[in-house]
């Protein structure tokens, strides 16, 4: 099996300071991984290094061995969902904010029906009213959980999950994790939450944008 | 109908009514005094040799002349408009000389050849005059669309990342901020239009009225510059915003720091 995303020896330098320094991984389909570190560790770097955010200064970054470029980052960007830890919903309520995605001309043809926008909001244990809500009038917690759901309708091969738990109770977090937790999903996520780190198979330690350690399945 | 002319005397007593702002602003603690002379000396100056310009312009009427005029206009404005606007003239001069030129040429030969129809094109009494308050709202207008996009595009930099990262392409993620820019470009425009006549009486009207004109002859050429100002600007606006957006981003459609100037 070939791996979903490979980092190869990437340096990433921003403003004129080194962000990210010799980063070698490879994450396979089906992979739970979490990258943890100290804050400015550069755990969020490596998420947008993959999505074409930052220019590399060495290296190579593969998605399904097509090397990251200008001709192949809007592919890679139409195969992954980013979520954020203050998520963005970019529309006045929160169905138009769940279809947002799909006015774009790469899922219009995608667009879901309004059983499917109930059923994954449940999934994330979100009433099917909050759908009518307007988007300013939503708590922090209920936000990541919209956009988890958007990225969850969008059926995309990987998540990137940036600290997508933080506002969320102790009952929300676990049905995330729970809906997260699918083996068909591949998941690399930025968290300190150990129950999530329980649930993943590799974590990666970074320290001042090197990669410290790799520990899998509890192995060092 | 001859303009009655002002005679020297005439002007000092009109420089004198500036004396009394002058001294209203002074009673108010406002100290401005140096700025209000520095800014009435410039504007004589510049208005003398405007003048001075124009009239050997009109004698001259000489179609490389006057096309020589309309691109010293041109370039100024181009410049003019991307410091107001904040962006760095080394990377985006080309793209805005690009949007104004063809704008304001195509909207003021459109004027001059088809609507008013001199017996030349290139007769510096159209073309110069209306070339220029056409450029000159079409500054405006272009000063204010790429001051708005560019600003929103820093202001709302986490939502149009995460326009990017739900697919869309540079286009489709931009495309909010680009209709408000473009709006705002023609808003003051379309306002002015709705209430022109009603709330003031229109600048270039006013001076025809004055110079002779027949008030319906003065009513038939404001509608005609306001219709070319609009077009222009339009234009111009959305040519200058879709231009620069192949400058300002990078291959992965990230917003070059380097580009743009100081906020």
């Amino acid at each position: 099996m070939s791996p979903l995303i490979r980092f190869d020896q990437v340096s990433v330098t921003a403003r004129n300071k080194t962000i990210l320094s010799n980063i070698s991984f490879a994450l396979f389909p089906g992979d739970k991984a979490v990258l943890c570190g100290k804050s400015g560790s550069g755990k969020s770097s490596i998420l947008r290094t993959l999505l074409g955010l930052y220019s590399l200064k060495s290296g190579t970054v593969y998605f399904q061995k097509i090397p990251l470029s200008p001709l192949s980052v809007q592919t890679i960007r139409s195969c992954t969902a980013y979520i954020g830890q203050e998520p963005m919903l970019g529309a006045d309520n929160v169905r138009e904010a769940l279809l947002l995605p799909f006015q774009f001309k790469t899922h219009r043809e995608h667009r879901p029906k309004e059983a499917q926008l109930i059923e994954v909001l449940q999934r994330l244990q979100l009433p099917a009213d909050i759908l009518n809500q307007e988007s300013r009038s939503i708590s922090g917690g209920e936000k990541q959980r919209i956009a988890l759901a958007r990225g969850l309708l969008l059926g995309k091969k990987l998540y990137l999950l940036d600290e997508v738990t933080s506002a969320l109770d102790a009952e929300s977090k676990q049905a995330v994790f729970d809906v997260f937790s699918d083996p068909r999903l591949t998941v690399l996520s930025v968290t300190h939450d150990t129950d999530w780190m329980a649930r993943c198979s590799i974590i990666f330690e970074l320290e001042a944008g090197r990669l410290a350690q790799v520990k899998r399945n509890g192995n060092t | 109908m001859e303009t009655l002319d002002i005679k020297l005397p005439q002007m000092g007593l009109l420089y004198g009514l500036c004396l009394l702002p002058g001294l209203l602003l002074w009673l108010i603690g406002l100290r401005l005094s140096r700025d209000i002379a520095i800014s009435i000396l410039r504007m004589s100056i510049q208005l003398a040799l405007v003048g001075i310009y124009l009239k050997m312009l009109f004698n001259l009427n000489h179609p490389w002349l006057n096309g020589l005029w309309i691109l010293i206009m041109l370039a100024v404005a181009d410049l003019s408009i991307l410091r107001r606007a904040g962006l760095k003239a080394r990377y985006f001069a080309l793209a805005t000389f690009t949007a104004i030129s063809s704008s304001v040429l195509f909207s003021t030969a459109y004027l001059v050849t088809l609507v008013i129809q001199p017996a030349h094109f290139y007769d510096a009494r159209y073309i110069v005059p209306l070339a220029g308050m056409i450029l000159g709202n079409c500054l405006q207008g272009n000063v204010i669309a790429l001051e708005r996009f560019y600003s929103a595009l820093r202001k709302n930099e986490n939502e149009y990342a995460t326009f990017l990262m739900l697919g869309a392409t540079r286009w489709e993620a931009v495309r909010p901020y680009f209709r408000d820019a473009v709006k705002a470009a023609i808003n003051p425009t379309i306002a002015s239009m709705a209430t022109m006549g009603l709330v003031s009486l229109p600048g270039m009207m006013t001076g025809q009225i004055l110079g002779g004109s027949e008030p319906w002859l003065a009513v038939k050429y404001q509608i005609a510059i306001m219709i070319c100002i609009f077009t222009s600007t339009a234009i111009a606006s959305i040519i200058n915003l879709k231009l620069s957006l192949n400058i300002a981003f990078n291959a992965y459609d990230v917003l070059k720091d380097e580009v743009i100037g100081k906020s």
